[in-house]
């Protein structure tokens, strides 16, 4: 029993980190109706970022956390500027705006292998390695924070959704982008705040992922797991993004830890598929119809 | 003279709001009916309805005499029913030749064998559906324009060509959504005998959604007026003209 | 001819024949793959079973491998085609990774360390052979109501549904068509390098099999004969900057989407038609010309 606990908690642990990036793209996936596949880019940068905030810069960790999530903030704002407000402004075909996103992707990944190169990088010990116990379950130091980080994050990210103006705007134009505009929305400006808040979240979970494993140019891989969850909890919802996240992190680890762990990297595979004859529109999901 | 299109208690809500409520009415077979009221009034809606883009909340729609309710979009053409779009949707990187001639398929029934070896059923048929995209341009007036760009095409001869793409498939039923919108009077009156020479050319009925007034009551035989997705009057277009609640729906608050 | 750069022809005719079918998919029905490489895998390690362990002909060996292929990506397909463009992108992606971690995984087929000892069957002659085929199928499809269906799905969903295009049924021929197309790449892959391992066929080979469609133009089959060549030979030119070959590309792949989509041939496609088609403008435009002047010789004359 302390061991299925156990392997919970640490499902819980991944499943957050998976929860921040699944946000992150369900975000920009919800408004904009288009899936940034470059968003593993800038979750990579984001550790990067964190990286040499610490080890090169020194900083202390708040300091650098905060200049990592607000570089990927820029780094999200600047693809979307470059890569996909052109696109938009032609209307063109969803099609472009995807392979447009995989250009974006290949660049990330490669300026990093070019540049700094591809050798595995490891945050030093910032909250150092011990456990705390929780009853008959431990949970590290960084688990802890990582928790407390993601949820205040998310738990921010509703408030500013729900209760803020541009948190309203953000959602009007989720519903219909041209009927927002018309009614006197800055939907350029809408854009760039949610790509930035999408960015934001890339650049903490790049943190965390960062200091829980290593850092290396090919994190953006990670991310399609993310896009699993997300269509898991239902493409488009943010708590489902989350839900499928936690989800997903706890079923992987259970697998691992009971059946075998090398499957545990194909779990996510088997419960899209599940997902997508079963229930495609995922756990949270909305069907919406197209207009003519 | 026979109904070819039915359409009974016609309902259809997205989430809390109808956008079209109980609405009956039927299109005469061979005749053109108008299909008129102010913005948002759910007409293009219930053109949706009809050809199974959207799924009924409920009621049916009858299509002579069989119930063709939520049939897949692709297979309502294969029943007879086509359709153009009021924010012409054309192959818009294709040649205008190439726009019909994809529409002819239908016409044509060679597989994918056929195609891969070139063998004579596709020769034969291929070359059926070239003379009959040339046809067919050519009634349409079309012909000197067909290897130019559809994009490139003035505002009038696309949707010219996208009334052409609707007749490629030879329905028994055309459905017209606004297709004189941004035209100016000259365009306009060539489009109304357009509608009417090729309704005969073609033995179609027609059903058209349309806001220039001029248009619908010279062209249409019969007029079904809807307001806030319901209807508000069917009838011939001068007792549509001086019904009170249709002037009172368009001068208070909706638009022209 | 050396055997260096015979090897170079040969790698890039077996990567045509696996861009030929993304053409298909992606620049003329409009759907992106983003794990094509899978299908590839899916070929070769069925036609090195078939060849190594059943022992049947080499050309069994690459038929089997193209249906394997072709019957998971009808698996796909049908999962994911009803539904938005995303869905097809994400199952596309999860089916590249699952591929590659099955195959690393299962120590019958090698896993990770691969599976040496394929009989080298593949000579440059059955890769040109197979491409002249593939070219000429390819045309074939695209000319004629399936592959005028698949561009209209592509160009305008909607339209092409009220216009009675079956959308899925015709996504889905362009889709196994693709799959075969790759399984029959990753087949003639195995019996050249004779040794095929899980990470030849990763996120890296789906990519670089995309980009080569994306400069070739989305829509030119010529283009994706052009680039296929190009972009194999590329590399080996470039060796020296080889790390910011890719830099480059990403930045290219935006550039090309944002400033002509139509890459390399521009929508153009090389084909004796079309060339006579050029020529003839060309002529044209020259007699125009000539005949603008001679007016405006007149007219100076006249004094007008």
């Amino acid at each position: 029993m302390a061991q299925f606990l156990q392997q919970m908690v640490n499902g819980l642990s991944i499943g957050s980190v998976y929860a921040l990036m699944a946000v992150g793209y369900s975000l920009v996936y919800s408004v904009m109706n288009f899936s940034n596949f470059a968003h593993g880019g800038v979750i990579m940068f984001g550790a990067y970022f964190g990286f040499y905030a610490i080890t090169m810069l020194k900083l202390p960790f708040p300091a650098a956390f905060a200049l990592a999530f607000i570089g990927t903030a820029v780094l999200a704002v600047i693809i979307e500027r470059i890569a996909y407000k052109p696109l938009r402004e032609r209307k063109a075909p969803f099609l472009y705006f995807i392979i447009s996103a995989m250009g974006a992707s290949i660049f990330l990944e490669n300026i990093i292998i070019a540049t700094i190169g591809p050798t595995f990088r490891t945050y030093p010990d910032v909250f150092g390695r011990t456990s705390i116990a929780l009853g008959p379950v431990a949970i590290g130091r960084l688990d802890l924070i990582m928790f407390a980080v993601s949820a205040v994050c998310l738990t921010g990210l509703v408030l500013f959704v729900e209760k803020t103006k541009m948190g309203r705007a953000i959602q009007a134009s989720a519903y219909n982008m041209k009927a927002a505009a018309l009614m006197g929305v800055n939907t350029d400006r809408v854009v760039m705040i949610v790509f930035a808040l999408g960015g934001m979240l890339a650049g903490i979970a790049g943190v965390f992922f960062g200091m829980k494993y290593t850092v290396y140019p090919q994190i953006g891989n990670i991310t399609t797991k993310s896009f699993v969850a997300a269509v898991f909890g239902g493409l488009g919802s943010l708590p489902g993004a989350v839900l499928g996240s936690v989800l997903l992190g706890i079923i992987e680890t259970l697998v691992a830890g009971y059946l075998s762990s090398q499957f545990r990297d194909l779990i996510a595979f088997v419960i899209l598929i599940g997902v997508l004859i079963f229930r495609p529109t995922g756990i949270m999901g909305k069907t919406t119809e197209d207009k003519a | 003279m026979s109904d070819i299109l039915e359409v009974r208690g016609l309902t259809k809500r997205f989430g809390g709001l109808a956008a079209v409520s109980e609405v009956d009415f039927s299109v005469r077979q061979g005749g053109i009916t108008g299909l008129i009221g102010p913005n948002g009034a759910g007409k293009t809606t219930i053109f949706n309805l009809i050809t199974g883009v959207y799924k009924v909340t409920s009621g049916t729609v009858t299509f002579e005499g069989k119930d063709i309710t939520d049939t897949e979009p692709y297979l309502v053409a294969d029943i007879g029913i086509t359709r153009t779009f009021q924010n012409i949707r054309l192959f818009k990187n294709l040649t205008v030749f190439d726009n019909v001639l994809t529409a002819c398929h239908a016409s044509a029934g060679y597989n994918l064998a056929d195609s891969f070896f070139r063998l004579p059923r596709f020769r034969r048929e291929e070359k059926a559906l070239r003379e009959k995209t040339l046809e067919l341009l050519t009634i349409l007036g079309l012909e000197d324009r067909k290897d130019a760009i559809a994009n490139g095409l003035p505002y009038g001869l696309q949707r010219r060509l996208e009334i052409t793409r609707a007749l490629a498939l030879d329905p028994r039923l055309l459905l017209l959504d606004e297709p004189a919108a941004g035209m100016n009077p000259d365009e306009t009156e060539q489009l109304m005998r357009l509608i009417g020479d090729i309704r005969n050319r073609f033995k179609l009925s027609v059903l058209v959604i349309e806001h220039h007034m001029d248009l619908v009551m010279r062209l249409c035989e019969h007029i079904v007026v809807l307001n806030f997705g319901q209807k508000l009057a069917d009838g011939l277009p001068d007792a549509i003209r001086g019904d009170k609640r249709v002037i009172e729906a368009y001068l208070g608050g909706g638009d022209e | 001819m050396s055997s260096y750069l015979e090897g170079i022809i040969m790698l890039s005719g077996i990567n045509l024949i696996a861009v030929l079918g993304l053409s298909l998919l992606t620049g003329f029905a409009g759907l992106f793959s983003f794990g094509h490489a899978g299908f590839m895998a899916i070929g070769a390690y069925a036609a090195a079973f078939c060849t190594t362990t059943l022992h049947l002909p080499f050309l069994v060996g690459i038929a089997v491998g193209a249906a394997m292929a072709a019957g998971s990506s009808w698996l796909i397909g049908r999962a994911t085609l009803k539904l938005k463009g995303d869905y097809f992108c994400i199952a596309t992606l999860g089916f590249g990774e699952a591929i590659r971690l099955i195959l690393d995984n299962f120590q019958a087929l090698g896993g990770a360390r691969g599976w040496p000892g394929i009989p080298p069957a593949t000579t440059i002659w059955n890769i040109l052979i197979l491409d002249v085929i593939g070219v000429i199928l390819l045309a074939n499809i695209v000319r004629s109501r399936h592959g005028r269906n698949m561009i209209a799905v592509r160009e305008e969903e909607l339209a092409a549904q009220v216009a009675g295009i079956n959308t899925f049924k015709y996504k889905m021929m362009a889709l196994i068509i693709s799959a075969a197309y790759a399984g029959v790449a990753g087949g003639l892959l195995a019996h050249y390098m004779t040794f095929i391992q899980p990470k030849m066929f990763s996120m890296t080979k789906s990519t670089e099999l995309t980009i080569i469609v994306i400069f070739g133009g989305l829509g030119s089959i010529s283009g994706s004969v052009l680039g296929a060549f190009v972009l194999t030979f590329l590399p080996e030119l470039l060796r020296a900057v080889d790390k910011w070959r890719l830099v480059v590309y990403g930045l290219a792949v935006i550039g090309i989407m944002i400033g002509r989509p139509r890459g390399l041939m521009g929508g153009f496609e090389l084909t004796p038609s079309s060339m006579r088609k050029y020529v003839a403008d060309i002529k044209s435009a020259r007699s125009a010309k000539a005949a603008q002047k001679a007016e405006d010789a007149t007219l100076g004359k006249d004094g007008l």
